[in-house]
């Protein structure tokens, strides 16, 4: 069975004061196979979060392969790669990003909005998500009145929303206090084994890096796999 | 903090350049409408100051007559009043060039020899011609080069049925002293005047330069006291005055419409004020944690404003002046053919002018960006640090808005209620009571369109919905649409009800099968008389079962109220037809016109004056006030002034007699009146005449209807444009703060066509709900107009009637301006990469 997420030596470098190269990943390769979880970690500029744009498709390497269920990401137009994000890839972000305008259940349902999913069985999906996570009760109030916790599990839901194959999760807990965190963290990756998902997160805790499967360590811009 | 504004200004510039451009371009356009008005406004009474002081020069008196013309014996009488120390007759009338459409000259007949200075001294070398050419004729530099006249030059003219060949004799600057005065002016022998195209013994006016020592006031006194009630006496200001005073209603309605503009250009300004200091939270809260005061943060704000006005109105003056110069032709032409006063020949862009549009310009931007400066400056600077999300404070804010919205219209309601009978300026009230719940209901309506049900796709109707959630950018944009849209949806419905109503009172009035007048009648009225052949052939025409005749002036009612005087032949068959009354039976009316010598007043006549059937009306005549019974009201849609309509006997008996002007022929049943107009034609070969169909004079009212109204068009047009562009401004406001929103779309896989249909969507909905609240509130606005506003002002009644296709075409019109206006941001939210996404909070 091929991984979900493939990286050939993947570098990716911008530029920096004065145009001078600032060189962020060099030669990074790995491999996440299905319903594998995988923790990032790493100091802070190590390029966490690059790696992390790069397997969701947003930001391209500066050369190198990063192959989403086989395809490679840099090959497709940037129409393909979208629709392959949309369709196979979920994200959660440190700071939930959650729209202020819509209702709790509203948020959950923005990625089924986007693909045009039939709405009937996408609210079923959201409602059932809810409900996992525990905010069934909540489903129809405004997102400003949740917890910091409550957000980060309404933007866990939005991301398995559409059973993605990868989960991408950018410091998801960097926001929330450590009980909070750890609840959170809980839930992903129980959810995440139930959805068949695998799940790549970057964190700062030892503790919480410890839950995945297997950790990737960045240093200076390489990847070091541990068990 | 002034370094720091410049820095500030120089940032905001270089981060925003289409929104700092698009707040200047409202600011523009809104000073341009003004101003372009104000300098039309003030080139048409320039024009006539002008002209009367190209023509009279330094007199200091006129004596002019009450009905139209004068006895030249007057003259003599003038002279010997005590304090006289010069007296000029002249004889003065608009003369048509044949062959030329449109052009005329203004013939002013004076007396050359005795004209050593003043306008109408002439060089010595062309004195001896205009004494001794039959038609000589000055003309000025600048008609003559515009016609192609050179000296020597022949010129056919007519005036009434008329014609006169001139000579160019030489060519005179009358506007050397009066760049405003009209260049149609034309100086010739008055002896030759009077006997190649009007009477003898008639005259028009005499100037009279009092003598050193005597006071202008206390000659005209005695002037008035040797006169009588033959003539009146005035000063070259009270003239002006009176001109401006005729042209009042139609100067104060496009100024009030101008200023609309200014306010929807405020709107813009509110609007980019505010995205930008929702954008600079955090900087003023810096500024204000460091010791900044409130005055400090407020006068930033404020300076930035002012920049923002100045800018707008070094743009907008140019402007202004450009409009001004495009809509000379329209403003003109019904300030000569409905006011009967001078044409427009120049604008003028005086400094005074600048400054009012250097005022326009600043106070609009600082008036928009008031608001949100005083915000800004009453916050504390925690409040500030804090990031206090803009949106949840607007959306609670819409609720309070609206109602004070509603206040306002109540308000607006409630002084016309109080008011309207006595001031007419209160009709406006109700009027400006609705422009400002328009905009005041906007955010409600957004919020109440963002509880709409979640849509099934990423797109349109997604933006459509979201905006309810994004009313501190959106809602000032539709606000300021719905308030042109109200303006033009008002307009349209009000002009719509009065072409309507014209309309069905031509079909009422316009009995006639073939109407006979000359082509200069239209401004010189009882100087543009038909001769006694061409009635007479009128009168043997075979198929005219019956010749109706009109005489008419301009006149006064005793207490100085400038009226159109009518006399038409109440017996003729049919003669009740020709009018429709306000209330009674016609027939009954034109039997006491022609049996008890009574006189029907127009309605705005009846209205201004106070008249109803029954009473009495003072008119002017030949020898001093006479009394008429009023018999009845009737419609009419001509002279805002008012008119009175007479018998021809009664006409006679008051005014003198004369020969009419206009002729209309009743055709035997089954008579083609094409074929008669041509055979009547065909018969009057040597007559300046204009012979014209029922329908022909038909189209040829309603052309000049038309374009009476081409500047409020215009006006309109300016409006959209300003709110067109805050329909970009919104959207650029959105696609530029909102980045991280447009970043998570992408990152969740929304394509790029998704984020631009999204953002097209926003742009509908901005469209869609400033049409809607601008319908309603030019609903509102039109039945203001029409029921309050042209009554107090010009005295007509309409009924109202929507132009349905006119305004489904405009509200088309105004999306698809939306749409066109969401384009260029739509780009730009489209090309948001998904890597913009922030670590700060949607």
């Amino acid at each position: 069975m091929a991984p979900v997420l493939t990286l050939r030596e993947v570098t990716r470098t911008f530029a920096g004061a004065g145009g001078v190269p600032l060189p962020v990943l060099r030669g990074v390769s790995a491999e996440l196979p299905a319903g594998r979880a995988v923790a990032i970690t790493g100091r802070s500029g190590s390029g966490k979060s690059t790696l992390l744009h790069l397997a969701a498709g947003i930001d391209a390497p500066t050369s190198g392969e990063v192959l989403l269920l086989g395809r490679s990401l840099g090959a497709l137009p940037d129409a393909e790669r979208t629709r392959a994000r949309r369709d196979h890839v979920g994200l959660v972000f440190q700071f939930f990003h959650l729209l202020p305008h819509l209702s709790v259940e509203d948020n959950v349902l923005v990625p089924a909005l986007v693909a045009g999913d039939p709405p009937g069985p996408a609210a079923a999906r959201a409602r059932d998500l809810l409900e996992r996570v525990g905010l069934a009760g909540r489903a129809r109030d405004a997102v400003q009145k949740l917890s910091g916790g409550e957000m980060q599990r309404v933007a866990l839901c939005r991301a398995l929303l559409r059973r993605p194959k990868l989960l991408l999760a950018d410091e998801p807990t960097g926001n929330l206090d450590e009980a909070n965190g750890q609840k959170v963290m809980d839930l992903l990756l129980a959810l995440a084994r139930e959805e068949g998902s695998a799940v790549l997160y970057v964190t700062h805790s030892r503790e919480l890096a410890a839950l995945a499967d297997a950790t990737w360590t960045l240093h200076a811009g390489r990847l070091e796999q541990g068990g | 903090m002034r370094a720091y504004l410049a820095r500030a200004v120089g940032r905001e510039l270089r981060a925003g350049k289409a929104l700092f451009l698009l707040s200047v371009a409202g600011v523009a356009l809104g000073v341009g409408a003004v101003l372009s008005i104000q300098i039309l406004n003030g080139s048409a009474l320039g024009a006539f100051a002008g002209t009367v002081r190209a023509v009279s020069g330094d007199a200091d008196l006129s004596v002019l007559g009450w009905t139209g013309a004068l006895d030249e014996a007057l003259f003599p009488e003038v002279l010997a009043v005590r304090g006289v120390a010069a007296a000029r007759p002249l004889w003065r009338a608009d003369a048509v060039v044949e062959g030329r459409p449109g052009a005329s000259l203004e013939l002013v007949g004076a007396d050359l020899l005795g004209a050593a200075r003043g306008p109408s001294a002439l060089p010595p070398a062309a004195l001896e011609g205009a004494l001794g050419t039959p038609g000589w004729v000055a003309v000025t530099p600048a008609w003559a080069e515009e016609m192609g006249w050179r000296e020597g030059d022949r010129i056919d003219v007519s005036l009434g049925s008329r014609r006169a060949r001139l000579v160019v004799g030489a060519r005179v600057d009358f506007q050397a002293a009066a760049p405003l005065a009209s260049r149609r002016l034309a100086l010739m022998d008055i002896g030759q005047a009077q006997g190649l195209l009007g009477t003898r013994g008639r005259i028009h006016q005499i100037d009279v330069r009092a003598a050193p020592g005597v006071a202008p006031g206390a000659l005209a006194e005695r002037l008035s006291a040797a006169l009588g009630e033959r003539a009146r006496v005035a000063t070259p200001e009270q003239r002006t005055v009176e001109a401006g005073g005729l042209l009042s209603a139609f100067r104060l309605n496009l100024t009030a419409l101008s200023l609309v503009s200014v306010l929807v250009g405020g709107f813009l300004v509110y609007a980019s004020v505010r995205a930008s200091l929702a954008r600079r939270r955090e900087e003023l809260g810096m500024l204000r944690a460091v010791g900044a005061t409130r005055a400090q943060v407020l006068g930033l704000v404020l300076g930035e404003a002012a920049l923002l006005g100045i800018l707008g109105t070094a743009a907008g003056v140019p402007l202004g002046w450009l409009a001004a110069q495009a809509n000379v032709g329209a403003v003109s032409g019904t300030v000569r053919n409905l006011y009967l006063l001078e044409g427009i020949d120049r604008v003028a862009l005086t400094p005074a002018l600048v400054a009012l549009g250097a005022a326009t310009g600043l106070a609009g931007a600082l008036a928009g960006a008031l608001w949100p400066a005083l915000d800004a400056a009453r916050a504390d600077p925690r409040a500030l640090l804090a990031s206090i999300a803009v949106e949840e404070g607007a959306g609670a804010r819409a609720g309070r808005l609206l109602a004070a919205g509603l206040a306002a219209l109540a308000a607006g309601l409630a002084v016309y209620a109080l008011a309207g009978e006595r001031l007419a300026a209160a009709g406006f009230a109700p009027a400006v009571g609705i422009l400002v719940a328009v905009p005041l209901a906007t955010p409600a309506l957004l919020r109440g369109m963002g509880r709409a049900g979640l849509p099934h796709r990423l797109g349109i109707a997604y933006g459509l919905r979201s905006l309810g959630g994004r009313l501190s950018a959106s809602a000032p944009a539709a606000g300021a649409l719905a308030v042109a849209v109200a303006m033009l949806a008002g307009v349209t419905v009000m002009v719509g009800s009065f072409r309507d109503t014209v309309e069905r009172w031509l079909d009422a009035t316009l009995r006639a099968d073939v109407y006979v007048t000359t082509p200069s009648w239209r401004r010189a009225r009882s100087e543009a008389t038909l001769a006694p052949e061409v009635l007479a052939t009128l009168r043997a025409y075979p198929g005219a079962r019956s010749v109706d005749v009109l005489r008419q002036h301009t006149g006064y009612t005793a207490d100085g109220r400038r009226v159109q005087v009518s006399g038409v032949d109440a017996a003729v068959p049919g003669a009740d037809g020709r009018v429709a009354l306000v209330a009674g039976d016609a027939g009954e009316a034109m039997r006491a016109l022609r049996e008890r010598g009574a006189v029907l007043v127009s309605e705005p006549l009846a209205r201004k004056a106070g008249l109803a059937p029954g009473g009495a009306l003072a008119l002017r005549g030949r020898e001093g006030p006479v009394r008429f019974p009023v018999a009845g009201v009737y419609r009419d849609y001509g002279a805002e002034g008012g008119a009175v309509l007479m018998d021809l006997e009664a006409y006679a008996r008051a005014f003198g007699p004369g020969a009419p002007s206009n002729a209309a022929l009743t055709l035997a049943p089954g008579d083609d009146p094409e074929r008669a107009v041509a055979a009547l034609r065909a018969a009057l070969p040597g007559a300046a005449l204009q012979i014209r169909s029922n329908r022909t004079l038909r189209g040829e009212v309603l052309a000049i209807f038309e374009q009476t109204f081409a500047v409020t068009r215009l006006l309109e047009a300016m409006g959209l444009v300003i709110a067109a562009a805050g329909v970009t401004l919104s959207l650029l406001v959105l696609a530029r703060d909102r980045r991280a929103e447009l970043a998570l779309y992408r990152a969740l896989g929304a394509s790029r066509g998704q984020l631009f249909r999204v953002f097209l969507g926003r742009g509908l909905a901005v469209g869609g709900a400033g049409l809607v609240l601008g319908l309603a509130g030019g609903g509102a606005l039109a039945v203001v107009l029409v029921r309050a506003v042209n009554p107090a002002f010009f005295g007509w009644t309409l009924g109202i009637s929507v132009p349905l296709r006119a305004l489904a075409l405009e509200a088309l019109a105004i999306l698809a301006a939306a749409a066109a206006a969401s384009l260029y941001p739509a780009l730009a939210a489209s090309r948001t990469p998904a890597q913009e996404l922030s670590r700060d909070a949607l």
